[in-house]
């Protein structure tokens, strides 16, 4: 979702993003947006540089517990003002804005959110160091049978909850703007579709997360009598439940003037090309610069496709023909040789 | 029971394995080399779960390629270090993988009290010592009604009670025609299993030890 939105900053013009620092400036609930998004920037970043601290992988790193404080703040600095350097350069940028207007107040507040930011940011990590493998706060429940459908679901609200929610929320925030938009103005159903583009980026990392879930916890999958079929089927069932609420939302809230025949339409495109991207990202090792690249070419070829009033129906045959086709030339087991 | 023909392992383009043709009849095998000797790649391309060139034929009926359903009904693999999700429990991981594998009725609570795996059955993996984490992943190789079990170092972190048990299982399982392969950096001749054949994987191919204790 973060990568989304930043391509969307990134579409907008140097004019429009000075005239959006401007506006912050004099307002502080708009600055208070900014500082809410640099928070959650923040706390995605360190809570990254923790969950590495803990990774087995990674425990060697407890060893820098014997450099001196000082080192190890300065070192911890170096490497929170890195991770925060779109934060960084941002509110440079505002800060400069704000003396040429002289927003004092708004200066001060700018500069003392973003020192803040690196400060917690730096007791915090290092704070995991000092305390590596924290007791878990844990309901004492009984454990319920988890069937296989639940397994990356569960996974992903445990381990990577941030991400659950940031893609949910986004994504359900945004159709349901979409929604609500259409019947204001003279708008056709070229904007549901811009909608469901949208949502189906928001999700394009799942399809990565789940990979990695069972590539790297559920090895003897590729050991299970299932075929191609089977296994694409099961994965179906997997996104089917992640794109569930996408379908109550679209029910709860579709305009009147589209039929519900149109918002089933929409919510099996969607479920198809994230069935699609699934299938194509499955057992690859993806470099991130590369599936950056393809998201933002996917972004633009959507939406000059959809601009050009390519319909719904061929977008749904497009993601489910694509899925049939590339699934019928993969072989057990689904990686890929290195 | 199992035909290798032509098998070629790469990563990242660099050949790890090259097995021209290896015929291995049915019985235990072990399979020894040192460590990095490609053990465990070769056990894996095996159960199906690396892909390779070549061919890998069970009963010279069922290639893991161009019947790779029929033939994992055949071919368990229990790995040398299991990695499992830990919010799950054994039982949810058991009650999988034994429907993938058509397991008969009985066969887990059987398999469950034979590897001390019910004691922590509804317990989160993410509490399981390395041993239980063990114990969890023979319980899995035995599900269904394989043909060939792979065992990547079964007896690393096992019990001397469970691995007794283990030992008598096998001895009874090979005399229901089951094949056992299984790989060890331990003492083999200490289980007292009547190995059939050793086998020793080095300089990226596999060839039967002549220096080997056989029974």
């Amino acid at each position: 979702m973060l990568v989304v939105m930043l391509l969307a900053a990134g579409f907008m013009r140097a004019s429009d993003h000075e005239a959006l620092i401007d506006a912050a400036l004099g307002s502080p609930v708009l600055l208070g947006c900014f500082m809410a998004l640099w928070g959650l920037y923040t706390l995605k970043a360190t809570a990254f540089v923790r969950s590495q601290l803990a990774a087995p992988d990674h425990l060697f790193f407890n060893a820098f517990r014997l450099q001196t404080p000082s080192l190890r703040g300065l070192l911890w600095l170096w490497v929170v003002a890195e991770l925060l350097i779109p934060i960084l350069g941002y509110a440079g940028w505002m800060l400069v804005r704000a003396v040429r207007f002289a927003q004092w107040s708004a200066f001060y507040t700018i500069a003392t959110a973003v020192m803040g930011l690196v400060v917690a940011s730096v007791v915090w990590v290092d704070y995991r160091l000092r305390h590596p493998a924290p007791a878990p706060l844990r309901l004492n429940l009984p454990a319920l049978p988890i069937p296989y459908g639940l397994f990356f679901p569960t996974y992903w609200l445990r381990k990577e909850p941030v991400s659950l929610v940031l893609t949910k929320v986004s994504s359900g925030l945004l159709l349901v703007g979409i929604c609500l938009l259409y019947p204001t103005d003279d708008y056709d159903q070229r904007l549901l579709l811009l909608g469901l583009l949208l949502a189906v980026l928001f999700h394009a990392s799942v399809s990565r997360q789940a990979s990695q879930f069972e590539q790297h916890y559920l090895l003897l999958l590729d050991n299970l009598p299932y075929s191609v079929w089977q296994r694409l089927g099961r994965h179906v069932i997997l996104y089917g439940l992640i794109w569930l609420p996408e379908l109550a939302l679209f029910l709860r809230h579709y305009p009147d003037a589209v039929t519900v025949q149109y918002v089933l339409l929409l919510w099996l495109t969607g479920l198809g090309w994230l069935v699609l991207i699934h299938t194509l990202v499955y057992g690859r090792r993806v470099d991130p610069d590369r599936w950056l690249a393809c998201l933002f070419a996917t972004f633009i070829i959507g939406l000059l496709t959809i601009m050009a009033h390519v319909p719904a129906s061929v977008w749904c045959a497009l993601g489910w023909g694509a899925t049939i086709v590339f699934s019928r030339f993969r072989r057990l087991p689904l990686k890929v040789a290195s | 029971m199992l035909t290798v023909t032509n098998l070629t392992k790469a990563y990242e383009g660099k050949t790890v394995l090259t097995v021209p043709k290896l015929t291995i009849p049915p019985g235990i095998h072990y399979f020894r080399g040192s460590n990095g000797s490609g053990k465990t790649t070769f056990l894996r391309i095996i159960a199906g779960l690396l892909p390779f060139t070549g061919t890998v034929l069970l009963d010279n009926t069922y290639d893991s390629q161009r019947q790779p359903v029929d033939y994992r009904l055949r071919v368990n693999y229990a790995e040398a270090e299991p990695v499992y999700p830990d919010f799950l429990t054994a039982r949810d991981l058991t009650s999988f993988v034994a429907r993938a594998k058509r397991a008969p009725p009985g066969q887990v609570d059987q398999l469950a009290d034979l590897l001390g795996v019910t004691a922590f059955w509804t317990q989160p993996i993410r509490t399981y010592s390395s041993g239980m984490l063990k114990k969890l992943s023979l319980l899995l190789a035995w599900l269904g009604q394989p043909q060939l079990v792979l065992l990547d170092e079964p007896l690393t972190t096992l019990d001397v009670e469970t691995a007794a048990r283990l030992f008598d299982f096998v001895r009874e399982q090979i005399r229901q025609s089951v094949s056992v392969w299984l790989t060890s950096h331990q003492d083999v001749a200490l289980t007292g299993l009547p190995i059939t054949a050793t086998w020793q994987v080095s300089n990226g191919t596999i060839h039967q030890a002549t220096d080997a204790f056989t029974s």
